[in-house]
């Protein structure tokens, strides 16, 4: 290969590498983008032909929306009491997997089902679960002497069984990423501190944890991103029709997706507003984001 | 923790993880529409059902239309993110981690909203009810990039590229023959959700997509669960058949993974 | 593209309107596209229907109930995409009649000659605000009657023939109190929940909660407030089960008898049929209080992007003509829209042995007949599903009622 070659193939190839995404962005993303951001200057419902400028009344309204920060909150309770669990114990299988077992491929596939199931056989089991009246849970509780619980309709309790649906769904998900980065840590490392004595628990926070590091931070940002956007186990929780969008009677369990989803879908077509509430939306998950990021890297270099 | 705990534990998970399935299993083997609470044993009436899904929608037509989506879709997303994100993660240039930042942050547009803005565009250059407006828009994504970028850096040894460096090779053939191999793990599991996450798409298909032929899967199913009366019976046979390939799939790809152990384990 | 397409677009609009597809030739195929939610029973009636059109193809779209019209909104919204036809259920109809432009007018095709086949209030229904276009054609109505279990009554010594139940309640109070009586003597639920209750008594009134000018009147009209009060009083003896339509819990309690009564429109009886199989013989059905309503029922539309909108009215005019209705009914159960038919035999002989063989045919005929026309403002679901939501609140213990009734009020002042 010639000198002037191998120099731009150092320098171009990267470009070229990173470029199928910005193409692709370029023809399908950015317009949405721009095109949402107008809209929310605008109170625009999406029947009518008429779109009169309103300049900033939508973010106003919005801001001075109760119900958008009773939403707010909800998806940050839902997030917290679902993502902490659901990256601990998908470590913790992972770690589990991560050594010669038989049934390998049959542990694996397991891992995956909740990803397959259908929504609809999700929802109908969930309520069985969670059920008020004839629900499993609720059944055991009373024979253990302690009172029922109506799950949808307090704000604590929704909240928890919309965390243990996306934790049943999810974790076996992550496990998975957290396994394949696994297994590219060096076995040597493994057998060295074997032969130290070093324990299972003591091998996964000294060795594993700081090697796949790049793959936690990644889990950590992506499930913070969805977690903000959580959308259909709320949905699904409350029945999926006009109460699973508003969250429930007293919107307990609204998240910021299913109240975007209510202006925008049922509750008059308010296109404008809901474009409002994505822009605002999105401005929550790149502070949520960025703060896990930062949090995750600290936590290692204090270690 | 002993090997015996370390089976009844990953059981137990699995046992969880697989329950919602089985019920489907159970409830799309029965004879009734309405679903029965004390039901925990399939029963005899699962290939009436079958025929009935075949008699109500065309749903081999979706199947096929939800393979060459999802197949096209997989294997654009595990190429395209692994050449990303091997430059993201060893390539040197200006503004990487700007275009990193960039890309990680459109994953963090909410997405419901975008739908009307994509349709006008599809309308524009006439793509709408074709299959082209379903898979080009998603033949790269910056999960997969983000997710390759993350797994490359921690996975990929810088001596072994320096090592291909100095016997001359391109950065072409670096990928193709050093980077590649020790992908497969990551680039498995990649193919893995994509695969998953094209099959269930279901808001935008559905938009976009009006003509029965064109169908996917997702969007055949649903009309299984409409009108006053659901038949669960009928709708979660459907769906379970709507999960066979699924399987499958991760039947192939999940070997793989061990395939991977091999490399690392040669490599290391 | 564009530089191309202009020149061609111009060419378009000087020669005739057949070059560029809007009307076709006689001979030429048209198909039509039909976008349903759910099984209309329309599949026997195409080929009646081609028989005698050879030149008509029809392609039926079938979609799931929330999907389907957030679909047709997107459709309609960026004036692409719709089928020729879309089907819209009445929960949705007014905020799109508010939006005649971006439907063909049937007047303008001739439907203006079809008026006294259906009842005024559904007619009512497709028409846009001004009266000036009417945007769809009706199918089906809800009827609506009662429900209730003879098993559970007869524990509780109350009547269980159907005539003599009725007579219990010609008014929503006596409902009530017969409501209290029960609960004195049985541990189960009334009704299931007290939304759909408020809503049929509010839609038996003359005004809804909207005046003819589209102003909200949900704080000053009298009937929305003393329903709103018949509704604590109902849930304050207990009688509500506290249940969310639609839910797998609501489906659930069908089938263990965990409430006495529902409201019932002529659809549900399927739904219960379905749901409650163990539970046949014990289901009856007694008219409902108040005497009157309807809940549920669809139109069938023509989106101004449809561009065979002769034929496309052709399709519907004659698919919700009287005679296809009835066979509809037979076939499905969904009630006609059509009055003639309510004193036609097929009609009125319909009885279901899952109900006692009760007439539900002559039930739901009289109950249809007797709705008086109200006017539904733009965002009429919406303000139902707010104050089904206050009504919920006290139902759970969450609110009192006044404080219920207040946030309703913010909530809908928020409707615009």
């Amino acid at each position: 290969m010639s000198d002037r070659l191998y120099r731009w193939d150092l320098r171009a190839s990267p470009y070229l590498y990173i470029a199928p995404f910005f193409v692709l962005f370029a023809a399908f993303g950015v317009f949405p983008l721009l095109y949402t951001a107008w809209v929310s200057l605008h109170d625009w419902t999406l029947l009518s032909d008429e779109h009169p400028f309103v300049g900033v009344a939508n973010y106003r309204e919005l801001f001075g929306d109760p119900y958008f920060w009773n939403a707010l909150g909800n998806t940050l309770s839902i997030l917290v009491l679902s993502t902490v669990p659901q990256l601990l114990f998908a470590l913790l299988l992972a770690h589990l997997l991560n050594r010669p077992l038989r049934g390998q491929t049959f542990f694996r596939l397991g891992l995956l089902l909740p990803n397959v199931t259908s929504v609809v056989a999700v929802a109908v089991i969930f309520s069985q679960l969670f059920g008020r009246d004839f629900g499993l849970i609720n059944a055991i509780l009373e024979s253990l002497g302690a009172g029922r619980i109506d799950w949808q309709n307090g704000t604590a309790s929704s909240h928890v069984a919309i965390a243990t649906m996306i934790i049943w769904q999810w974790t076996g998900y992550n496990s998975l990423i957290y396994l394949a980065a696994m297994k590219a840590v060096p076995r040597d490392l493994y057998e060295s501190a074997t032969l130290d004595g070093a324990t299972g628990l003591q091998q996964l926070t000294r060795i594993t944890i700081p090697m796949i590091r790049p793959t936690i931070i990644f889990t950590v940002v992506v499930s913070t991103i969805y977690g903000l956007q959580v959308f259909a186990q709320p949905q699904l929780f409350g029945g999926g029709g006009p109460t699973g969008i508003t969250g429930g009677n007293d919107r307990q369990f609204q998240t910021l997706s299913l109240y975007l989803y209510e202006h925008a879908f049922t509750n008059g077509f308010q296109f404008g507003y809901a474009s409002a509430t994505a822009w605002v939306m999105f401005a929550v998950i790149v502070l949520g984001a960025g703060l896990n990021y930062l949090f995750v890297r600290k936590i290692r270099s204090t270690s | 923790m002993t090997r015996r705990l370390v089976y009844l534990s990953l059981t137990a998970v699995v046992f969880f993880s697989a329950f919602p399935l089985y019920f489907s299993v159970v409830v799309a083997s029965s004879d009734t529409s309405a679903l029965s609470d004390a039901r925990l044993l399939p029963g005899a009436h699962l290939w009436d059902n079958v025929v009935r899904v075949f008699d109500t929608v065309p749903f081999g037509t979706a199947m096929l239309n939800s393979v060459l989506v999802s197949l096209s879709i997989t294997a654009s997303v595990v190429l395209f993110s692994t050449l990303a994100g091997f430059a993201f993660a060893r390539l040197r240039f200006r503004g990487r981690t700007a275009f990193l930042v960039f890309i990680v942050g459109t994953m963090m547009v909410p997405t419901q909203l975008g739908i009307i803005p994509l349709y006008i565009l599809m309308a524009k250059i006439e793509w709408t009810d074709s299959l082209r407006a379903v898979v080009v828009p998603a033949l790269v994504n910056a999960f997969g990039v983000f997710f390759m970028t993350q797994y490359l850096s921690e996975a990929l040894p810088k001596e072994l590229l320096e090592a291909g460096r100095m016997d001359g090779c391109s950065t072409q053939r670096l990928f193709w023959h050093v980077v590649l191999p020790v992908a497969r793990p990551a680039a498995s599991v990649l193919g893995m959700l994509t695969f998953l996450a094209a099959w269930n798409d279901y808001f935008w298909p559905l938009v976009v997509l009006s003509s029965p032929e064109n169908h996917t899967v997702q969007v055949t199913l649903s009309q299984l669960r409409s009108g006053y009366v659901t038949d669960y019976a009928l709708s979660l046979t459907g769906t379970v058949l709507a999960t066979l390939p699924l399987l499958v799939v991760f039947g192939l790809l999940g070997k793989q993974i061990i395939g991977g152990i091999m490399q690392g384990a040669v490599k290391g | 593209m564009r530089r191309v397409l202009a020149p061609l677009l111009a060419l378009c609009l000087l020669t005739s309107a057949a070059a560029c597809g809007s009307e076709a030739a006689k001979d030429e195929k048209v198909k039509l596209t039909i976008g349903l939610f759910g099984d209309f029973g329309f599949k026997p009636l195409y080929d009646e229907y081609k028989a005698t059109h050879p030149n008509i193809q029809i392609e039926e779209r079938v979609s799931e109930y929330a999907a389907h019209h957030q679909n047709v909104t997107a459709h309609l919204a960026t004036n692409t995409g719709a089928s020729d036809i879309e089907a819209i259920e009445v929960g949705y109809i007014s905020q799109f009649t508010a939006q005649p432009g971006k439907f063909h007018n049937l007047l303008d095709l001739g439907a203006g000659n079809l008026e006294g086949k259906f009842l005024p209030w559904k007619w009512q229904q497709g028409l846009s605000g001004d009266g000036k276009s009417l945007v769809g054609l009706g199918t089906d109505v809800g009827g609506m009657a009662m429900c209730y279990r003879n098993d559970l009554f007869a524990q509780a010594g109350l009547p269980t023939d159907r005539d003599a139940v009725s007579k219990l309640w010609p008014t929503w109070a006596d409902y009530v109190k017969v409501g209290k009586e029960f609960k004195a003597k049985r541990p189960e639920a009334f009704f299931e929940s007290s939304g759909n209750m408020f809503r049929a008594m509010v839609e038996q009134g003359s005004q809804g909660v909207y005046d003819k000018q589209n102003n909200l009147v949900v704080d000053s009209n009298p009937g929305v407030r003393a329903a709103w009060d018949t509704s604590v009083d109902a849930i304050n003896a207990g009688m509500s089960a506290k249940l969310t339509a639609w839910t797998p819990e609501w489906t659930a309690a069908f089938e263990k008898g965990s409430f006495a009564t529902i409201v019932c429109p002529a659809w549900m009886t399927s739904y219960i049929q379905t749901n409650a199989k163990n539970a046949s013989g014990k289901w009856d059905v007694a008219a409902v209080p108040g005497g009157a309503g309807s809940m549920g029922g669809t139109h069938l539309t023509l989106p101004k992007q449809g561009r065979h909108p002769k034929e496309a009215y052709e399709l519907i005019s004659w698919l919700t003509a009287p005679a296809q209705q009835a066979k509809v009914f037979k076939a499905t159960g969904n009630f006609p829209s059509a009055p003639e038919l309510y004193s036609s035999p097929d009609i009125t002989g319909f009885t279901k042995d899952f109900f006692n063989n009760a007439p539900i045919g002559r039930i739901f005929s009289d109950s249809a007949k007797a709705v008086k026309p109200q006017y539904m403002g733009p965002r009429t679901g919406d303000v139902f599903t707010a104050i089904g939501s206050g009504l919920g609140r006290i139902e759970n213990g969450q609110q009192k009622p006044d404080e219920a009734w207040k946030q309703v009020l913010s909530d809908v002042a928020k409707l615009k």
